[in-house]
């Protein structure tokens, strides 16, 4: 999806448990949600 | 899976996240309104986000802090860069950004929830920073120049959206080239039932 709009050197990092001890981890928790850091850039051409 | 943008009700879900993000802007802590997720600084810690500058924001900088991971894991805004943040929401993100880049840079936060901009303004304000001001608007359709920004931030705010390639159309829209993108969401590894993407309380929850 990231790269369709045209972005390059897409990376996914750093995934953590966000919802852990909250109210709406067992939500999460049914879909295997965790949070990521995500970097991409746009082309010089 | 179906089309996502043929099952959800766009305006009511914009409807419901802003009345959710307005009870966090009210009382972050969750205190009278229960909040389905972590909110402040600890959590913010908790994700990573780096001492410094964390640190020099005043409390009430972090309250309403809601974000899904570290936009900064590879690293803050460099001095004098240009940023947007995508949904600001209680500001953290744009603050940060702000004293990252210093007096020579700027930052524009965006956000959709009235509240939330209020008082992100104010506390920007309160910490005599010019570098960084709030627009109101909608992430799928940034109200900022075409190459304007040197890197685009966001946290927890991306997967609220249903056209989330449109989101990324934009981004790459506002970037000039070369610039970069550093986000932090959230990400599902089990799909998810189509009776599931109608229920608005598992995306605002």
């Amino acid at each position: 999806m990231i790269s369709a709009a045209g972005l390059v050197d897409v990376e996914l990092a750093n995934p953590i448990d966000a919802f852990a001890g909250a109210s709406g981890e067992a939500s999460a928790r049914e879909f295997g949600t965790l949070g990521y850091s995500i970097r991409a850039r746009k082309p010089v051409d | 899976m179906a089309d996502i943008l043929n099952v959800v009700d766009i305006d009511e879900l914009r409807h419901q996240v802003r009345q959710k993000y307005r009870d966090v802007a009210a009382d972050p802590s969750g205190t009278q309104h229960v909040h389905h997720f972590h909110t402040g600084r600890t959590h913010a810690v908790r994700l990573g986000y780096p001492s410094h500058p964390l640190s020099e924001l005043p409390d009430e900088a972090c309250e309403a802090f809601a974000g899904m991971g570290n936009p900064f894991f590879w690293g803050g805004p460099k001095p004098g860069e240009r940023v947007v943040d995508l949904g600001s929401g209680g500001g953290m993100d744009s603050l940060l950004a702000a004293l990252w880049v210093g007096s020579e840079g700027r930052v524009i936060g965006v956000d959709m929830t009235p509240e939330m901009l209020e008082r992100s303004r104010s506390i920007a304000a309160k910490m005599g920073l010019k570098n960084v001001e709030f627009r109101e608007g909608l992430i799928e359709d940034l109200p900022v120049e075409d190459g304007w920004a040197d890197v685009v931030i966001s946290n927890g705010v991306i997967n609220l959206c249903p056209d989330k390639i449109g989101v990324y159309r934009q981004i790459f829209r506002v970037l000039k080239p070369g610039g970069r993108m550093t986000v932090a969401d959230i990400c599902l590894e089990r799909p998810v039932p189509e009776e599931a993407l109608r229920d608005i309380d598992l995306w605002t929850g």
